[in-house]
């Protein structure tokens, strides 16, 4: 070589986003001697400036209705003014655009350090091993190139590493993991309990990304209930505060902030060579040179940049020979319902705050008989209720049945407490109609292409979510209470596409370089230095929330990358 | 507990350093007692009374707020009224930050007033307590579309309004989140169901045949 000078540094790994892919990967591979730069197009995260946690209503002129009074017009901040969302399903000056085939298509997107895993729910399931080859079972989707076995070691390793309350319970639809000791029940959910058993279904404590003992000097959770609005005491799971904070105490990890992807680069072989951004604080482009590049954007992210790196040797986008990237788009089956239970009234009051979401959950109980169920796959349930802190909203209903006056008051007395609600999350089969590409007309306010949605439930997710309703109707009616109207949903009942924010299989795995673009170690076919660590990998959805996986692939995978960096192959 | 006297600069202070030490609290040194100053100290820090001069309802409009805050949400055993609980500053200071919410207010207040004067002959606040609870019987009986209602045309929307406002104002006030009994928002070392609640919710359940 007639020069020695590099142009520009090669840095070692290059990581797009900070979620749970991106922070796992920056964890990992920092922990392992290897150096990370990490790109997140929002901000760094201040959780002291951020978070709201133990804030009163009345710590704000607007008591959460937000500036002038939004809510009331139905706007203000996703989830309530008091969740540390930090993006939301419109951003300024970033839209998408949803195709003409399709009802309605909603995208979530966070522009912050750790992403979504700031504000999430936090449950956190593993798979299940028949989760893994679903088309052996029933001859619909796909299987996916690894099974549970190499998997469960890094289920293992994230929820040690992350925390996780629950309790063995032996349930195949639910596989036990390393569990922190649950909080015990709440008095609503003993109810529901009684009620479920009547009906043969399980109930049983609960799985959230939340720490009941210290570990990793994260002190343990002292059960204010408020997870979604961000814990200062990084008691529960977030990317952020769990994994690149102490990432970036390594020294071996830089972040670098406001930055937003634009597109892979590749050298004359075609081999990938790094990332051009947008540095949003000036405007201008920058261009970063690696020797991997680990995508962990979010599922549709993820499959977006690669669909707008196209080169003369990637002319669909990088890694996307066998035309799969952005195929195979799936969300969770989404059904909520709730019920105002009167066999609640008189209830002693008590602090039901506790380790934030519920205590209690109801895995899937029906794989054996899914075909006299008659629909493929299943759902578990998530439940709500108890004394919640009052706000924005809380009592409009016994206001209205009051009329005025002290009776107003007198109802709210009378109904506090006695709301519980049941959500199912279901999984949705791979279809060929549900899928993202670029719009070939709309670009951002930085230039960049942007996502056309196509969505569309099949009849196996309908009847699914019709028998979610008949479970829940059931439910209510043996605790003795009246059904309500169900939140947001398409006209058949089941929820809007992506609004349950589980957006997953975008760049799927497989064992075949013709039908997916990642190996099993989510590692691209086409190109040997690019892995994406975010849920585009899924093959299929089981109804687990898929974070807790994201964790899991991205662990496993972190350590196969390593191992390829120290031997040479990459 | 002590607190810094009249001063609110010391105070803020106070709150200040204290959220610190909470949130830089690493290595499992969290404290349970400052955290608890914190919510203490910035519940007394807010409730700062006195006169308070309205941003974008005028005189009369504002005492007419008032008013139909009293006549919504009065005080009883259970707690003070929503005017105690600031429910009219809450609605006029929203008012000042969104034109549409104080034309919904303005627009309303106009039209109480003018159905006040068409029935009693004057406005809405300077009619007795009798005929300001006609007025508002009657805006009910027509949310409810109770045969023989008046016709209260616009007046129940906005009647809706107020009282949604109203509502909220006292329920995300101490003296509201009180009344109804939340006892949480706490730092607490380890979380427990009460064994009365447990028994009771048991007892339920045996009465549904559960």
């Amino acid at each position: 070589m007639a020069s020695v000078q590099p142009r520009t540094e090669v840095h070692d790994v290059v990581v797009i986003g900070s979620g749970a892919g991106g922070a796992t990967v920056a964890h990992v591979l920092t922990g392992l001697g290897i150096r990370v730069t990490l790109l997140e197009a929002g901000p760094m995260l201040d959780p002291l400036a951020e978070f709201k946690e133990h804030h009163w209503p009345y710590d704000y002129d607007h008591r959460g209705a937000e500036e002038g009074g939004r809510r009331y017009f139905g706007g203000g901040k996703p989830f309530g003014f008091f969740t540390t969302t930090s993006g939301g399903w419109e951003l300024d000056g970033e839209p998408y655009t949803v195709a003409d085939d399709t009802g309605d298509f909603w995208w979530f997107r966070s522009r912050i350090v750790g992403g979504r895993t700031n504000h999430y729910g936090r449950i956190s399931l593993r798979f299940s091993d028949y989760d893994f080859n679903p088309r052996d079972r029933d001859g619909l989707g796909w299987n996916w190139p690894i099974d549970y076995a190499d998997l469960a070691p890094y289920y293992d390793k994230a929820e040690t590493f992350i925390g996780v309350v629950g309790s063995p319970e032996g349930i195949r639809s639910a596989p036990d993991g390393m569990f922190h000791e649950p909080p015990p029940p709440k008095a609503h959910e003993l109810l529901i309990q009684r009620a479920s058993r009547r009906m043969g279904i399980p109930c049983i404590p609960n799985r959230r990304a939340v720490i009941t003992h210290s570990i990793n000097g994260r002190p343990a959770c002292h059960y204010c209930g408020q997870c979604g609005r961000g814990c200062v005491t990084g008691s529960n799971y977030s990317a952020s505060q769990t994994q690149i904070f102490p990432a970036l105490e390594t020294g071996r990890l830089e972040v670098v902030d406001l930055a937003m992807a634009r597109a892979i680069t590749t050298d004359e072989s075609g081999r990938v060579d790094g990332v051009v951004y947008i540095d949003k604080r000036s405007g201008q482009e920058r261009q970063l040179r690696c020797r991997v590049l680990v995508l962990a954007a979010s599922a549709c992210e993820s499959a977006r940049l690669l669909l707008n790196s196209k080169t003369a040797e990637h002319p669909d986008g990088v890694a996307n020979s066998s035309g799969v990237v952005g195929r195979y788009l799936m969300d969770t089956v989404g059904f909520d319902i709730g019920g105002t239970v009167p066999a609640l009234e008189g209830l002693p009051r008590y602090n039901s705050d506790g380790a934030g979401g519920a205590h209690l959950y109801m895995p899937w109980w029906g794989w054996e008989r899914q075909e006299a169920l008659g629909f493929p796959r299943g759902y578990h349930i998530e439940i709500g209720g108890g004394y919640g802190m009052p706000g924005i909203g809380s009592f409009a209903g016994s206001a209205r049945r009051a009329g005025y006056g002290t009776a107003i008051k007198e109802q709210a007395r009378r109904d506090y407490g006695t709301r519980v609600s049941f959500a199912g999350r279901g999984e949705m089969i791979p279809n060929e109609r549900s899928f993202c590409e670029i719009d070939p007309e709309v670009v951002d306010r930085f230039g960049i292409p942007v996502l056309r949605f196509h969505f569309h439930w099949s009849d196996h997710e309908r009847r699914q979510a019709l028998h979610m309703r008949e479970t829940f109707h059931e439910l209510i009616a043996l605790m003795g209470g009246e059904p309500q109207a169900p939140g947001r949903r398409d006209a058949s009942g089941i929820s809007i596409g992506g609004s349950i924010i589980h957006e997953v299989g975008t760049v799927r795995m497989g064992g075949d370089p013709r039908t997916s673009a990642l190996n099993g170690f989510c590692q691209a076919h086409d190109a040997r230095n690019l892995f994406v660590c975010d849920a585009a990998s899924f093959v299929g959805n089981p109804d687990k929330n898929p974070t807790l996986t994201i964790n899991a692939l991205a662990w496993r995978a972190s350590e196969y990358l390593a191992e390829a960096m120290r031997s040479g192959e990459v | 507990m002590t607190t810094t006297g009249d001063s609110d600069i010391p105070r803020r202070e106070v709150l200040r350093r204290l959220a610190l030490a909470l949130t830089a609290a690493g290595a499992g040194a969290f404290n349970v007692e400052a955290a608890r100053v914190v919510h203490t100290l910035a519940g007394e820090a807010r409730a700062q009374p006195g006169g308070y001069a309205p941003a974008a309802l005028d005189d009369h409009q504002f005492r007419t707020v008032t008013r139909l805050a009293e006549l919504i949400m009065p005080a009883d055993e259970g707690g003070g009224s929503a005017v105690d609980a600031g429910a009219p500053e809450f609605i006029d200071l929203l008012c000042s930050r969104n034109p549409d919410l104080l034309r919904i207010y303005a627009d309303g207040l106009a039209w109480l007033d003018a159905a006040t004067r068409s029935a009693h002959d004057r406005t809405f606040v300077d009619a007795s307590e009798p005929q300001q609870r006609e007025m508002l019987d009657g805006l009910v009986a027509a949310e409810r579309g109770e045969p023989a209602s008046p016709d209260a045309g616009a007046g129940v929307g906005f009647f809706n309004w107020i009282r949604m406002m109203t509502v909220d104002a006292y329920y995300t006030s101490p003296i509201g989140i009180a009344d109804v009994g939340f006892r949480g928002n706490r730092v607490l070392a380890g979380y427990a169901t009460p064994r009365e609640a447990i028994e009771f919710v048991a007892r339920k359940a045996d009465e549904l045949g559960l």
